[in-house]
Protein backbone atom coordinates (compact mmCIF):
# COMPACT_ATOMS: atom_id res chain seq x y z
CA UNK A 1 0.00 0.00 0.00
CA UNK A 2 1.33 3.57 -0.68
CA UNK A 3 2.97 5.61 2.05
CA UNK A 4 2.61 8.75 -0.39
CA UNK A 5 0.00 11.30 0.28
CA UNK A 6 -0.83 12.42 -2.81
CA UNK A 7 -1.47 8.87 -4.09
CA UNK A 8 -4.11 8.73 -1.66
CA UNK A 9 -5.55 12.18 -2.04
CA UNK A 10 -6.15 10.61 -6.18
CA UNK A 11 -7.46 7.58 -4.94
CA UNK A 12 -10.18 9.05 -2.28
CA UNK A 13 -10.89 11.87 -5.19
CA UNK A 14 -11.40 8.63 -7.65
CA UNK A 15 -13.56 7.04 -4.96
CA UNK A 16 -15.84 10.32 -4.94
CA UNK A 17 -16.06 10.41 -8.80
CA UNK A 18 -17.21 7.07 -9.03
CA UNK A 19 -20.05 7.25 -6.44
CA UNK A 20 -22.08 9.17 -8.73
CA UNK A 21 -22.16 5.59 -11.03
CA UNK A 22 -24.19 4.75 -7.37
CA UNK A 23 -26.20 8.04 -7.22
CA UNK A 24 -25.21 11.88 -7.23
CA UNK A 25 -24.12 12.67 -3.83
CA UNK A 26 -21.95 15.53 -1.32
CA UNK A 27 -18.79 13.40 -2.37
CA UNK A 28 -18.87 13.45 -5.64
CA UNK A 29 -20.26 16.94 -5.56
CA UNK A 30 -16.91 17.74 -3.47
CA UNK A 31 -14.68 16.26 -6.02
CA UNK A 32 -16.37 17.63 -9.03
CA UNK A 33 -15.96 21.33 -7.73
CA UNK A 34 -12.38 20.65 -6.40
CA UNK A 35 -11.49 19.57 -9.65
CA UNK A 36 -12.94 22.67 -11.66
CA UNK A 37 -11.28 25.11 -8.91
CA UNK A 38 -7.63 23.21 -9.41
CA UNK A 39 -8.33 23.37 -13.38
CA UNK A 40 -9.06 26.81 -13.48
CA UNK A 41 -6.24 27.63 -11.01
CA UNK A 42 -3.95 25.62 -12.86
CA UNK A 43 -4.69 27.32 -16.30
CA UNK A 44 -4.35 31.17 -15.02
CA UNK A 45 -0.58 30.52 -13.68
CA UNK A 46 0.35 28.06 -16.87
CA UNK A 47 -1.23 31.00 -19.06
CA UNK A 48 0.61 33.76 -16.71
CA UNK A 49 4.25 31.83 -16.61
CA UNK A 50 4.23 30.75 -20.51
CA UNK A 51 2.40 32.90 -22.38
CA UNK A 52 1.37 36.42 -21.20
CA UNK A 53 4.87 37.01 -19.20
CA UNK A 54 7.38 35.86 -21.94
CA UNK A 55 5.18 37.09 -24.66
CA UNK A 56 3.86 40.39 -23.54
CA UNK A 57 5.03 41.21 -20.18
CA UNK A 58 9.00 40.74 -20.35
CA UNK A 59 9.03 42.51 -24.20
CA UNK A 60 7.29 45.70 -22.56
CA UNK A 61 9.23 45.76 -19.83
CA UNK A 62 12.31 45.83 -21.86
CA UNK A 63 11.16 48.86 -23.81
CA UNK A 64 9.61 46.81 -26.67
CA UNK A 65 6.38 48.92 -27.19
CA UNK A 66 5.60 47.60 -30.54
CA UNK A 67 3.75 45.00 -28.34
CA UNK A 68 1.19 47.21 -26.89
CA UNK A 69 -0.44 46.63 -30.58
CA UNK A 70 -1.81 43.34 -29.44
CA UNK A 71 -2.05 44.24 -26.02
CA UNK A 72 -4.21 46.95 -27.32
CA UNK A 73 -6.24 44.27 -29.68
CA UNK A 74 -6.62 41.99 -27.01
CA UNK A 75 -7.83 44.62 -24.06
CA UNK A 76 -10.41 45.98 -26.80
CA UNK A 77 -12.31 41.79 -26.40
CA UNK A 78 -13.24 43.29 -23.06
CA UNK A 79 -15.13 46.43 -24.26
CA UNK A 80 -18.07 43.96 -25.00
CA UNK A 81 -18.51 45.09 -20.89
CA UNK A 82 -19.26 48.23 -21.70
CA UNK A 83 -22.20 48.84 -23.83
CA UNK A 84 -21.27 52.61 -25.34
CA UNK A 85 -18.47 51.50 -27.12
CA UNK A 86 -18.76 47.71 -27.51
CA UNK A 87 -18.78 48.28 -31.13
CA UNK A 88 -15.15 48.72 -30.06
CA UNK A 89 -15.03 44.68 -30.16
CA UNK A 90 -15.59 44.35 -33.94
CA UNK A 91 -11.58 45.27 -34.05
CA UNK A 92 -10.36 42.06 -32.77
CA UNK A 93 -12.58 39.65 -34.13
CA UNK A 94 -12.10 41.23 -37.27
CA UNK A 95 -8.79 40.76 -37.33
CA UNK A 96 -8.88 37.38 -36.03
CA UNK A 97 -11.28 36.55 -38.55
CA UNK A 98 -9.55 37.74 -41.70
CA UNK A 99 -6.27 35.96 -40.21
CA UNK A 100 -8.00 33.20 -39.64
CA UNK A 101 -9.68 32.79 -42.86
CA UNK A 102 -6.60 33.63 -45.03
CA UNK A 103 -4.60 31.22 -43.24
CA UNK A 104 -6.91 28.16 -42.94
CA UNK A 105 -8.45 28.30 -46.49
CA UNK A 106 -6.21 27.52 -48.77
CA UNK A 107 -4.28 24.63 -46.15
CA UNK A 108 -8.16 23.13 -45.83
CA UNK A 109 -8.28 23.02 -49.20
CA UNK A 110 -4.92 21.70 -50.03
CA UNK A 111 -4.47 18.92 -47.08
CA UNK A 112 -8.44 17.90 -46.56
CA UNK A 113 -9.99 18.71 -50.23
CA UNK A 114 -7.55 18.21 -52.94
CA UNK A 115 -5.58 15.25 -51.29
CA UNK A 116 -9.10 13.35 -50.40
CA UNK A 117 -10.77 13.21 -53.62
CA UNK A 118 -7.22 12.73 -54.90
CA UNK A 119 -7.64 9.63 -52.64
CA UNK A 120 -10.47 8.72 -54.00
CA UNK A 121 -9.77 8.57 -57.42
CA UNK A 122 -9.32 5.03 -58.88
CA UNK A 123 -6.84 4.49 -61.76
CA UNK A 124 -5.82 1.58 -63.57
CA UNK A 125 -2.58 2.06 -61.29
CA UNK A 126 -5.10 1.09 -57.95
CA UNK A 127 -5.78 -2.45 -59.22
CA UNK A 128 -1.44 -2.96 -58.95
CA UNK A 129 -2.59 -5.17 -55.83
CA UNK A 130 -5.63 -6.54 -56.39
CA UNK A 131 -6.81 -6.32 -52.76
CA UNK A 132 -6.03 -2.97 -52.54
CA UNK A 133 -7.94 -2.23 -55.40
CA UNK A 134 -11.45 -3.70 -53.92
CA UNK A 135 -10.89 -1.03 -51.22
CA UNK A 136 -10.07 2.21 -54.00
CA UNK A 137 -13.30 0.94 -55.64
CA UNK A 138 -15.40 0.36 -52.61
CA UNK A 139 -13.89 4.08 -51.36
CA UNK A 140 -15.07 5.31 -54.99
CA UNK A 141 -18.24 3.62 -54.38
CA UNK A 142 -18.97 4.63 -50.85
CA UNK A 143 -18.26 8.32 -51.48
CA UNK A 144 -20.36 8.41 -54.58
CA UNK A 145 -23.30 7.17 -52.29
CA UNK A 146 -22.93 8.95 -49.65
CA UNK A 147 -22.76 12.50 -51.69
CA UNK A 148 -25.92 11.15 -53.12
CA UNK A 149 -27.69 10.72 -50.16
CA UNK A 150 -26.96 14.26 -48.88
CA UNK A 151 -28.50 15.34 -52.73
CA UNK A 152 -31.19 16.98 -51.51
CA UNK A 153 -31.96 19.00 -55.18
CA UNK A 154 -33.85 15.88 -56.49
CA UNK A 155 -36.46 13.67 -55.31
CA UNK A 156 -34.54 10.00 -54.43
CA UNK A 157 -36.19 7.88 -56.90
CA UNK A 158 -34.92 5.57 -59.55
CA UNK A 159 -30.69 5.17 -59.57
CA UNK A 160 -30.66 8.16 -56.33
CA UNK A 161 -32.88 5.94 -54.20
CA UNK A 162 -30.35 3.03 -55.08
CA UNK A 163 -27.50 5.22 -54.76
CA UNK A 164 -29.08 7.08 -51.15
CA UNK A 165 -29.94 3.91 -49.50
CA UNK A 166 -26.57 2.75 -49.93
CA UNK A 167 -25.06 5.50 -48.59
CA UNK A 168 -26.61 5.07 -45.53
CA UNK A 169 -25.23 1.79 -45.39
CA UNK A 170 -22.29 3.37 -45.46
CA UNK A 171 -22.48 6.34 -42.86
CA UNK A 172 -24.46 3.28 -40.76
CA UNK A 173 -20.92 1.77 -41.07
CA UNK A 174 -19.26 5.35 -40.18
CA UNK A 175 -21.35 5.48 -36.84
CA UNK A 176 -20.75 2.26 -35.82
CA UNK A 177 -16.74 2.24 -36.49
CA UNK A 178 -17.29 5.47 -34.28
CA UNK A 179 -19.34 4.33 -31.51
CA UNK A 180 -17.43 1.07 -31.25
CA UNK A 181 -13.76 3.52 -30.30
CA UNK A 182 -16.03 5.68 -28.27
CA UNK A 183 -16.61 2.36 -26.21
CA UNK A 184 -13.19 1.27 -26.52
CA UNK A 185 -12.00 4.91 -25.04
CA UNK A 186 -14.38 4.88 -22.50
CA UNK A 187 -13.85 1.55 -21.44
CA UNK A 188 -9.24 2.05 -21.50
CA UNK A 189 -9.96 5.44 -18.98
CA UNK A 190 -11.73 3.18 -16.40
CA UNK A 191 -8.74 0.70 -17.03
CA UNK A 192 -6.29 3.51 -16.18
CA UNK A 193 -8.52 4.58 -12.75
CA UNK A 194 -8.59 0.77 -11.87
CA UNK A 195 -4.60 0.37 -13.10
CA UNK A 196 -3.92 3.42 -10.49
CA UNK A 197 -6.20 1.77 -7.68
CA UNK A 198 -4.84 -1.41 -7.64
CA UNK A 199 -1.44 -0.70 -8.59
CA UNK A 200 0.05 2.36 -6.86
CA UNK A 201 -2.56 3.07 -4.11
CA UNK A 202 -3.38 -0.65 -3.33
CA UNK A 203 0.27 -2.14 -4.72
CA UNK A 204 -1.87 -5.36 -5.31
CA UNK A 205 -0.77 -5.26 -8.97
CA UNK A 206 2.63 -4.57 -10.56
CA UNK B 1 -44.02 -10.38 -20.93
CA UNK B 2 -42.73 -9.34 -17.83
CA UNK B 3 -39.66 -11.52 -18.83
CA UNK B 4 -38.98 -9.32 -22.03
CA UNK B 5 -39.30 -6.59 -19.94
CA UNK B 6 -36.56 -7.04 -17.30
CA UNK B 7 -34.33 -7.20 -20.26
CA UNK B 8 -34.78 -4.24 -21.78
CA UNK B 9 -34.85 -2.51 -18.43
CA UNK B 10 -31.69 -4.17 -16.48
CA UNK B 11 -30.51 -1.92 -13.49
CA UNK B 12 -27.68 0.23 -14.36
CA UNK B 13 -26.22 -0.36 -11.34
CA UNK B 14 -25.97 -4.17 -12.26
CA UNK B 15 -24.30 -3.53 -15.24
CA UNK B 16 -21.31 -0.68 -13.95
CA UNK B 17 -20.71 -3.97 -10.80
CA UNK B 18 -20.24 -6.58 -13.77
CA UNK B 19 -18.29 -3.99 -15.66
CA UNK B 20 -16.08 -3.21 -12.86
CA UNK B 21 -15.54 -6.97 -11.69
CA UNK B 22 -15.10 -7.56 -15.80
CA UNK B 23 -11.78 -5.04 -15.96
CA UNK B 24 -10.66 -5.93 -12.37
CA UNK B 25 -10.26 -10.04 -12.87
CA UNK B 26 -8.02 -9.90 -15.96
CA UNK B 27 -5.16 -8.38 -13.29
CA UNK B 28 -5.29 -10.88 -10.85
CA UNK B 29 -6.12 -14.20 -13.09
CA UNK B 30 -3.44 -14.53 -15.04
CA UNK B 31 -4.11 -15.26 -18.42
CA UNK B 32 -3.81 -13.68 -21.97
CA UNK B 33 -6.35 -12.86 -24.64
CA UNK B 34 -4.51 -13.06 -28.14
CA UNK B 35 -4.76 -9.64 -29.88
CA UNK B 36 -3.68 -8.57 -33.78
CA UNK B 37 -1.54 -6.17 -35.17
CA UNK B 38 -3.98 -3.70 -37.40
CA UNK B 39 -1.95 -2.40 -40.86
CA UNK B 40 -1.68 1.35 -39.57
CA UNK B 41 0.27 0.16 -36.18
CA UNK B 42 2.69 -1.98 -38.11
CA UNK B 43 3.23 1.20 -40.60
CA UNK B 44 4.25 3.34 -38.08
CA UNK B 45 6.73 0.86 -36.56
CA UNK B 46 8.07 0.08 -39.38
CA UNK B 47 8.42 3.71 -40.91
CA UNK B 48 10.41 4.17 -37.46
CA UNK B 49 12.34 1.08 -37.66
CA UNK B 50 12.90 2.05 -41.36
CA UNK B 51 14.96 5.48 -40.46
CA UNK B 52 18.36 5.08 -40.21
CA UNK B 53 20.49 7.30 -37.79
CA UNK B 54 21.44 10.10 -39.72
CA UNK B 55 23.84 13.14 -38.00
CA UNK B 56 21.56 15.76 -39.30
CA UNK B 57 18.50 13.79 -38.51
CA UNK B 58 15.71 13.51 -35.83
CA UNK B 59 12.24 13.00 -34.95
CA UNK B 60 10.04 15.05 -33.71
CA UNK B 61 7.67 14.24 -30.78
CA UNK B 62 4.32 16.31 -30.26
CA UNK B 63 3.39 14.95 -26.27
CA UNK B 64 -0.57 16.71 -26.29
CA UNK B 65 -2.24 14.60 -24.33
CA UNK B 66 -4.00 14.87 -20.99
CA UNK B 67 -3.78 13.46 -17.62
CA UNK B 68 -7.53 12.47 -17.91
CA UNK B 69 -6.36 10.01 -21.52
CA UNK B 70 -3.18 8.98 -20.14
CA UNK B 71 -4.09 5.10 -20.32
CA UNK B 72 -4.49 5.78 -23.76
CA UNK B 73 -1.20 7.77 -24.44
CA UNK B 74 1.21 7.74 -22.14
CA UNK B 75 1.90 4.13 -23.06
CA UNK B 76 2.12 4.80 -26.88
CA UNK B 77 4.72 7.75 -25.76
CA UNK B 78 6.72 5.59 -23.99
CA UNK B 79 6.81 3.14 -26.89
CA UNK B 80 7.84 5.41 -29.40
CA UNK B 81 10.39 7.06 -27.18
CA UNK B 82 12.30 3.70 -26.62
CA UNK B 83 11.77 2.52 -30.15
CA UNK B 84 13.55 5.89 -31.52
CA UNK B 85 16.14 5.77 -28.82
CA UNK B 86 16.96 2.23 -29.01
CA UNK B 87 16.94 2.93 -32.73
CA UNK B 88 19.84 6.14 -31.96
CA UNK B 89 17.39 8.38 -33.40
CA UNK B 90 17.87 11.45 -31.82
CA UNK B 91 13.98 13.12 -30.53
CA UNK B 92 13.11 16.61 -30.25
CA UNK B 93 9.63 16.67 -28.16
CA UNK B 94 7.57 19.78 -27.79
CA UNK B 95 4.24 20.42 -26.87
CA UNK B 96 1.20 22.54 -27.55
CA UNK B 97 -1.73 21.01 -24.42
CA UNK B 98 -1.05 23.27 -21.36
CA UNK B 99 -1.70 20.11 -19.67
CA UNK B 100 1.09 18.16 -21.46
CA UNK B 101 4.50 18.92 -20.18
CA UNK B 102 4.22 17.51 -17.17
CA UNK B 103 3.31 14.12 -18.82
CA UNK B 104 5.58 14.70 -21.48
CA UNK B 105 8.93 14.76 -18.80
CA UNK B 106 7.22 12.09 -16.92
CA UNK B 107 8.00 9.90 -20.12
CA UNK B 108 11.08 11.13 -21.03
CA UNK B 109 12.43 10.19 -17.65
CA UNK B 110 10.67 6.92 -17.18
CA UNK B 111 12.06 5.68 -20.80
CA UNK B 112 15.83 7.18 -20.23
CA UNK B 113 16.35 6.12 -16.70
CA UNK B 114 15.38 2.96 -17.75
CA UNK B 115 17.89 2.54 -20.99
CA UNK B 116 20.28 4.20 -18.84
CA UNK B 117 19.98 1.89 -16.71
CA UNK B 118 21.64 -1.18 -18.59
CA UNK B 119 24.22 1.32 -20.38
CA UNK B 120 27.62 0.60 -20.06
CA UNK B 121 29.25 3.43 -21.44
CA UNK B 122 28.22 7.48 -22.23
CA UNK B 123 28.02 6.13 -26.21
CA UNK B 124 25.23 3.86 -24.96
CA UNK B 125 23.86 6.58 -22.42
CA UNK B 126 20.80 8.72 -23.42
CA UNK B 127 21.64 12.17 -23.01
CA UNK B 128 20.12 15.45 -22.60
CA UNK B 129 20.75 17.72 -25.75
CA UNK B 130 23.01 15.21 -27.38
CA UNK B 131 20.30 12.22 -28.11
CA UNK B 132 17.26 14.15 -26.72
CA UNK B 133 15.93 17.78 -26.17
CA UNK B 134 12.47 18.65 -24.53
CA UNK B 135 11.29 22.33 -25.97
CA UNK B 136 8.48 22.72 -23.71
CA UNK B 137 4.72 24.01 -24.55
CA UNK B 138 4.14 27.04 -26.80
CA UNK B 139 1.22 29.27 -27.54
CA UNK B 140 -0.18 29.72 -30.95
CA UNK B 141 -0.02 26.56 -32.27
CA UNK B 142 -0.91 27.95 -36.21
CA UNK B 143 2.11 30.00 -36.31
CA UNK B 144 4.56 28.26 -34.06
CA UNK B 145 3.72 25.55 -36.69
CA UNK B 146 4.51 27.66 -39.62
CA UNK B 147 7.31 29.21 -38.14
CA UNK B 148 8.89 25.79 -37.46
CA UNK B 149 9.03 25.14 -41.11
CA UNK B 150 12.01 27.65 -41.45
CA UNK B 151 13.48 28.03 -38.12
CA UNK B 152 12.53 25.72 -34.79
CA UNK B 153 14.71 27.80 -32.77
CA UNK B 154 12.73 30.59 -33.64
CA UNK B 155 9.59 29.05 -31.83
CA UNK B 156 11.27 27.67 -29.17
CA UNK B 157 14.41 29.92 -28.18
CA UNK B 158 14.83 28.51 -24.55
CA UNK B 159 13.74 25.01 -24.08
CA UNK B 160 11.76 23.36 -21.10
CA UNK B 161 15.13 24.01 -18.85
CA UNK B 162 15.16 27.60 -20.02
CA UNK B 163 18.40 26.62 -21.76
CA UNK B 164 19.13 28.59 -24.81
CA UNK B 165 17.70 26.51 -27.35
CA UNK B 166 20.71 27.09 -30.19
CA UNK B 167 23.37 26.23 -27.94
CA UNK B 168 22.36 22.57 -27.54
CA UNK B 169 24.77 20.32 -29.48
CA UNK B 170 21.42 18.30 -31.13
CA UNK B 171 19.87 21.46 -32.29
CA UNK B 172 23.56 23.04 -34.24
CA UNK B 173 22.38 20.47 -36.56
CA UNK B 174 18.59 20.42 -36.75
CA UNK B 175 17.55 23.67 -38.00
CA UNK B 176 13.75 22.87 -39.25
CA UNK B 177 11.23 20.49 -40.76
CA UNK B 178 13.28 19.22 -43.78
CA UNK B 179 16.40 17.77 -40.72
CA UNK B 180 12.99 16.26 -39.26
CA UNK B 181 12.30 12.21 -40.42
CA UNK B 182 9.07 12.30 -38.84
CA UNK B 183 7.00 14.15 -36.63
CA UNK B 184 4.76 11.73 -34.45
CA UNK B 185 2.04 13.61 -32.47
CA UNK B 186 0.52 11.87 -29.79
CA UNK B 187 -2.96 13.72 -28.73
CA UNK B 188 -5.89 13.40 -27.07
CA UNK B 189 -7.55 16.35 -28.73
CA UNK B 190 -7.61 17.80 -32.80
CA UNK B 191 -3.54 18.83 -32.91
CA UNK B 192 -3.05 16.44 -35.97
CA UNK B 193 -5.43 18.13 -38.03
CA UNK B 194 -3.68 21.75 -37.83
CA UNK B 195 -0.12 19.13 -37.96
CA UNK B 196 -1.65 17.61 -41.53
CA UNK B 197 -2.64 21.34 -42.57
CA UNK B 198 0.20 23.73 -42.13
CA UNK B 199 3.70 21.00 -42.04
CA UNK B 200 2.47 18.09 -43.98
CA UNK B 201 0.77 19.95 -46.87
CA UNK B 202 2.70 23.02 -46.62
CA UNK B 203 6.55 21.39 -46.09
CA UNK B 204 5.87 18.00 -46.83
CA UNK B 205 6.53 16.72 -43.30
CA UNK B 206 6.02 13.21 -42.84
CA UNK B 207 3.60 12.31 -39.98
CA UNK B 208 2.51 9.42 -37.76
CA UNK B 209 0.13 9.50 -34.94
CA UNK B 210 -1.01 8.26 -31.81
CA UNK B 211 -4.67 9.29 -30.72
CA UNK B 212 -7.20 8.52 -28.62
CA UNK B 213 -9.84 5.54 -29.80
CA UNK B 214 -12.68 8.40 -30.19
CA UNK B 215 -10.30 10.13 -32.66
CA UNK B 216 -9.37 7.73 -34.17
CA UNK B 217 -11.83 7.33 -37.19
CA UNK B 218 -11.50 10.96 -38.36
CA UNK B 219 -8.07 10.25 -39.58
CA UNK B 220 -8.72 7.01 -41.42
CA UNK B 221 -8.87 8.78 -44.63
CA UNK B 222 -5.66 10.79 -44.02
CA UNK B 223 -3.51 7.26 -43.91
CA UNK B 224 -5.59 5.81 -46.97
CA UNK B 225 -3.93 9.33 -49.02
CA UNK B 226 -0.47 8.37 -47.66
CA UNK B 227 -0.46 12.25 -45.36
CA UNK B 228 -0.09 10.26 -42.54
CA UNK B 229 2.43 7.64 -42.64
CA UNK B 230 1.25 5.02 -39.88
CA UNK B 231 -1.35 5.55 -36.81
CA UNK B 232 -1.83 4.23 -33.34
CA UNK B 233 -5.45 4.40 -31.99
CA UNK B 234 -6.46 4.32 -28.53
CA UNK B 235 -5.45 1.65 -25.86
CA UNK B 236 -5.14 -0.91 -28.80
CA UNK B 237 -2.94 1.04 -30.78
CA UNK B 238 -0.33 1.24 -27.61
CA UNK B 239 -0.81 -2.50 -26.92
CA UNK B 240 -0.40 -3.52 -30.17
CA UNK B 241 3.08 -1.09 -30.60
CA UNK B 242 4.53 -2.34 -27.48
CA UNK B 243 4.07 -6.15 -28.76
CA UNK B 244 5.93 -5.60 -31.66
CA UNK B 245 9.21 -4.15 -29.22
CA UNK B 246 8.50 -7.27 -27.66
CA UNK B 247 8.63 -9.01 -30.92
CA UNK B 248 11.40 -7.37 -32.95
CA UNK B 249 13.40 -7.86 -29.36
CA UNK B 250 13.43 -3.91 -28.40
CA UNK B 251 12.03 -4.53 -25.19
CA UNK B 252 12.33 -7.49 -22.95
CA UNK B 253 8.51 -7.41 -21.67
CA UNK B 254 5.32 -5.56 -22.70
CA UNK B 255 3.59 -2.05 -21.08
CA UNK B 256 0.73 -1.04 -19.15
CA UNK B 257 -1.50 -0.80 -22.69
CA UNK B 258 -0.95 -4.71 -23.31
CA UNK B 259 -2.17 -5.25 -19.57
CA UNK B 260 -5.39 -3.11 -20.04
CA UNK B 261 -6.24 -5.38 -23.20
CA UNK B 262 -7.13 -8.39 -21.45
CA UNK B 263 -10.17 -6.04 -19.55
CA UNK B 264 -11.06 -3.97 -22.61
CA UNK B 265 -11.63 -7.40 -24.15
CA UNK B 266 -13.72 -9.02 -21.98
CA UNK B 267 -15.66 -5.50 -21.30
CA UNK B 268 -15.60 -5.51 -25.39
CA UNK B 269 -17.83 -9.15 -25.08
CA UNK B 270 -20.33 -7.88 -22.25
CA UNK B 271 -21.43 -5.08 -24.23
CA UNK B 272 -21.53 -7.01 -27.47
CA UNK B 273 -23.61 -9.25 -25.32
CA UNK B 274 -26.24 -6.77 -23.55
CA UNK B 275 -26.79 -5.23 -26.54
CA UNK B 276 -28.20 -8.57 -28.29
CA UNK B 277 -29.88 -8.95 -24.82
CA UNK B 278 -31.65 -4.79 -25.00
CA UNK B 279 -32.25 -6.12 -28.83
CA UNK B 280 -34.12 -9.43 -27.70
CA UNK B 281 -35.73 -7.87 -25.72
CA UNK B 282 -37.55 -4.57 -27.63
CA UNK B 283 -38.13 -7.09 -30.54
CA UNK B 284 -40.33 -9.63 -28.69
CA UNK B 285 -41.83 -6.65 -26.78
CA UNK B 286 -43.09 -5.14 -29.61
CA UNK B 287 -44.37 -8.19 -31.32
CA UNK B 288 -46.28 -8.61 -28.20
CA UNK B 289 -47.53 -4.88 -28.36
CA UNK B 290 -48.56 -5.57 -32.09
CA UNK B 291 -50.63 -8.74 -31.20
Amino acid sequence: MSTDLWTWIGAFLTLMIFSFLYKDNPFYKFAEHLFVGVANGYYIVFYWHQALKPNLYEPLKSGNFLYLIPLLLGLLYFTRFIPKISWLVRLPLGFMIGWGAGISIPANLQAFIFRQIEGTVVTPGSFSDGYEGLWSLIILIGVICTVIYFFFSTEHRGIFKFGSRLGIIFIMLGFGASFGYTVMARVSLLIGRIQFLFGPWLGLIK
Amino acid sequence: MKFFQSLTRIDRRLIYLILTVLVILPFFLKFHLPQNIMPQTKRLYDFIDGLVPQENKAALVSIDYTPQTMPECHPMAISILTHCFKKRIPIIGISFDPQAPGLAIEAFNTVVIRLNACATTKNDSIIYGRDYIYLGWKSGRIAALMEMGEKISNVFPRDYYNNNTDSLPLMQRIKNYRDISIAIILAAADYPQEWLMYAQARYGLKLGTGLTAVMAPKYYPFLQTGQLSGMMSGMKGAAEYENLLLKSGHTTETGKAETGMNSQTLVHLLIIMLIIIGNIGYFFLQQKKEH
